[in-house]
């Protein structure tokens, strides 16, 4: 007769949560019955369950088994009084009651004698323990669920007895994770990460205000949205970093084009929607952060959001931009921050941000939804949504800032601004390159709207015919100048000059390993081609048409990286695609064959 | 023996006792009959050279492997670009030769010496 566990159904039965998981593993009990359970309503999943009667001798205490152990039960290895020793359970608390669920067992011995006389336990009183949020009984047990991260006497079933010590009576708390449009009877408790501006906006439809906030709790995120005259009754009442009670709000889907939350919806606070500050703050998170290591910006797509955390280590000054929609002059300002991967990156800040920006020293900052942008290879920029907290008290912080103090101040960066050409970059962006094939076959510029792309391509042909031609030569007046007798006239201009200066006007033929194209190049792009200006080659061309064709021909065979726009031109009735090159990049093999390491490397070579 | 010399590092010369192999690698030190490298893994190698020219600081040694520390030249070829090759590379590419999914891609040696 194995020997059992005694005083373990006890122990499980009054246990309170925290100690229930590490009490059973290496327990042996005897099973006194398994019966199947047909499917409760609640339950969407049709699969069986196993009520069980386990027994160490003494008493004896219901549970479930859990599915995964379905098979044991099928295949006769576990039945009426089996001993078994239990590896691992979980316990669910449901409606105040306990439910302890088997997850790994393994057999010790079957077709033995029930073993001594146990009884039921003696009758706990049960504890409101935390319960789990989901009211429905969830049967498909899970550690993670039982032993939710939940902060003790926050959460509670919706059916349940509230007796929660907020003081709140009657209501009890829902978790943000749990709003729908078809409940309106809640109340969520949550921080408030973010309040944005009022903003106001006119269309055609009419004008109004707005402002939004985003709410946290730990169970999620959410935004809420206020419209005209809420407006004006909400947005004193609203404080970043506060925690309040909001209940009748109204829960729509969410407008993914206006926000980085992560929700299918969101709150419009409305008139009588009730917001209560709430003084017990405990259990609602502080910010929470999935910080992206700089290195790793490239591989976000632009446009896309994310978190940083790094060390401010330069801050630029107040500059202003116009903006070319509302005319308005919006402050902005430029920080370069770094982290521990040895990357930096251009930071823009903008509006009240720009202006209040002040620091001394080189502080920790963190960033949350930023937006990632291709300007100068990769760059961040704060957008409405994001949040900026200096000089956090988070464990990131604090490496951040003991890194740098040890070496990360004397270490030099890689640069996310590309430092290929200096100027700001029309983007060449590895990740989005396409092939030529690709290109024609998706009838890029074929729409209304110039759209770009960029590929590796070798030049095939030049037209050598028309390369140049002369040009106006006042700074950014490339109008093209005509011969009147003892001059060249400026039309533009209206100014008449000795000598033009050439510009190149060129059609290449490319071609990859899939299609050829015909390239639209300006002058930026001849003198990458040649290498010399367009004055020089005009030269040669009058002069050497040998020394012309050798360098045409020298000039052919070369491989590049092009950044191009496609439009649609009209020319003699015939509409056709344009492939005009906006920048034209000589390879750098050593940072093209790094790239295609990666690339191997990555899973999409696997 | 075969006409293929696969590139390696340091680290694959034990496993290609007797064959033909072609180590990339920067000199360190120059002897009469040899030479002490380094291989794109860091590992170091010495190079018997009779009457091979070693001209530059890079270079590629094509000869038979004698043991995993040691190689008999047949040629060296000078690699040099501008100073520095970045090693690092060299060696990602030499690994990824190996690897079984660019089996049609790379030549490979047969089981025939």
């Amino acid at each position: 007769m194995s020997q059992l566990s005694s005083g373990i159904c006890r122990r499980l039965n009054e246990a309170p949560q925290e100690e229930i998981e590490q009490l059973a593993s290496g327990h042996t009990v005897q099973l006194l019955s398994v019966k199947k359970v047909s499917p409760t309503t609640n339950t969407t999943t049709p699969t069986d369950r196993y009520r069980i009667i386990i027994s160490d001798g003494v008493h004896f205490i219901q549970a479930m088994l859990a599915t995964q152990l379905n098979d044991l039960v099928t295949a006769g290895e576990i039945n009426k009084n089996t001993v078994v020793v239990i590896d691992r359970l979980a316990c669910n608390f449901v409606q105040d009651k306990r439910l302890i669920i088997v997850l790994d067992l393994h057999v010790v011995s079957r077709d033995e004698e029930k073993i001594g006389a146990p009884t039921a336990p003696p009758a706990v009183q049960e504890v409101t323990a935390p319960a789990d949020a989901q009211a429905a009984p969830s049967f498909v047990a899970s550690p993670a669920a039982s032993s939710s991260t939940v902060q003790a006497k926050q959460q509670q079933t919706r059916t349940g007895p509230s007796t929660g010590p907020s003081g709140r009576s009657g209501k009890s708390v829902y978790p943000i994770e749990g709003l729908s449009p078809y409940q309106n009877n809640w109340t969520i408790k949550a921080r408030v990460t973010q309040k944005s501006d009022i903003r106001t906006w006119s269309n055609q439809r009419g004008e109004g205000k707005l402002f939004n906030v985003t709410l946290m709790d730990e169970t999620g995120e959410i935004r809420a949205t206020a419209f005209n005259t809420v407006v004006d009754d909400l947005y004193d009442k609203f404080e970043e970093g506060k925690v309040y009670y909001i209940s009748k709000a109204r829960v729509n889907l969410a407008k993914k084009k206006f926000s980085n939350i992560q929700n299918d919806y969101e709150l419009s606070l409305e008139k009588n929607t009730e917001v209560e500050e709430c003084l017990e703050t405990t259990g609602v998170p502080m910010m929470k952060y999935s910080f992206v290591p700089l290195s790793s910006l490239e591989e976000l797509q632009k446009d896309h959001t994310c978190d940083v955390i790094g060390i401010v280590k330069e801050v630029g000054p107040i500059g202003e931009i116009t903006s070319k929609a509302s005319n308005k002059t919006i402050p902005k300002r430029d920080l370069t921050i770094v982290d521990k991967s040895q990357y930096s990156v251009r930071l823009t800040l903008w509006g009240k941000q720009a202006e209040q920006f002040t620091t001394d020293d080189l502080p920790v900052v963190a960033f949350k939804g930023v937006k990632v942008g291709d300007f100068g290879g990769r760059s961040l920029s704060m957008v409405s949504t994001s949040i900026m907290s200096i000089a956090p008290d988070i464990e990131e912080a604090h490496l951040l800032r003991g890194w740098y103090d040890g070496i990360g101040s004397g270490e030099s960066f890689q640069s996310h601004s590309s430092a290929l050409s200096g100027a700001s970059f029309g983007g060449f962006n590895r990740n989005e390159m396409r092939h030529l094939s690709d290109v024609k076959e998706s009838q890029l510029g074929m729409s209304d709207k110039p759209e770009v792309f960029c590929c590796r391509a070798t030049i095939a042909h030049i037209k050598s015919e028309n390369i140049s031609y002369p040009a106006c030569p006042t700074q950014d007046c490339n109008k093209k100048v005509v011969d009147v007798g003892d001059g060249w006239k400026c039309e533009k201009c209206d100014k008449t000059f000795e000598r033009p200066e050439y510009r190149y006007i060129m059609s290449m033929a490319v071609a990859d390993w899939s299609a050829q194209a015909w390239f639209q190049g300006f002058n930026e792009a001849g003198l990458v081609v040649f290498g010399k200006t367009a004055d020089e080659v005009h030269e040669i061309k009058e002069n050497n048409e040998a020394e012309y064709n050798a360098l045409m021909a020298q000039s052919t065979g070369v491989t590049f990286n092009f950044s191009c726009r496609a439009k649609q031109d009209t020319y003699n009735d015939q509409t056709r695609v344009r492939y005009g090159i906006s920048k034209i990049i000589p390879l750098d093999y050593h940072e093209e064959a790094k790239c295609l390491v990666e690339l191997l490397k990555s899973s999409w070579a696997q | 023996m075969s006409d293929i010399s696969m590139r390696v590092n340091a680290g694959r010369l034990a496993g290609l006792k007797g064959r033909t192999v072609r180590l990339p690698c920067k000199v360190l030190r120059l002897a009469d009959d040899t030479a002490l490298v380094e291989a794109s893994d860091g590992g170091q190698v010495e190079v018997q050279r009779k009457n091979v020219d070693v001209t530059a600081t890079y270079i590629e040694v094509v000869g038979s492997v004698v043991n995993a520390t040691s190689i008999k030249a047949l040629t060296a070829i000078p690699l040099d670009s501008e100073g520095e090759i970045d090693m690092k590379l060299v060696n990602d590419t030499i690994e990824l030769s190996f690897e079984s999914r660019f089996d049609k891609v790379f030549p490979r040696y047969t089981d025939s010496i």
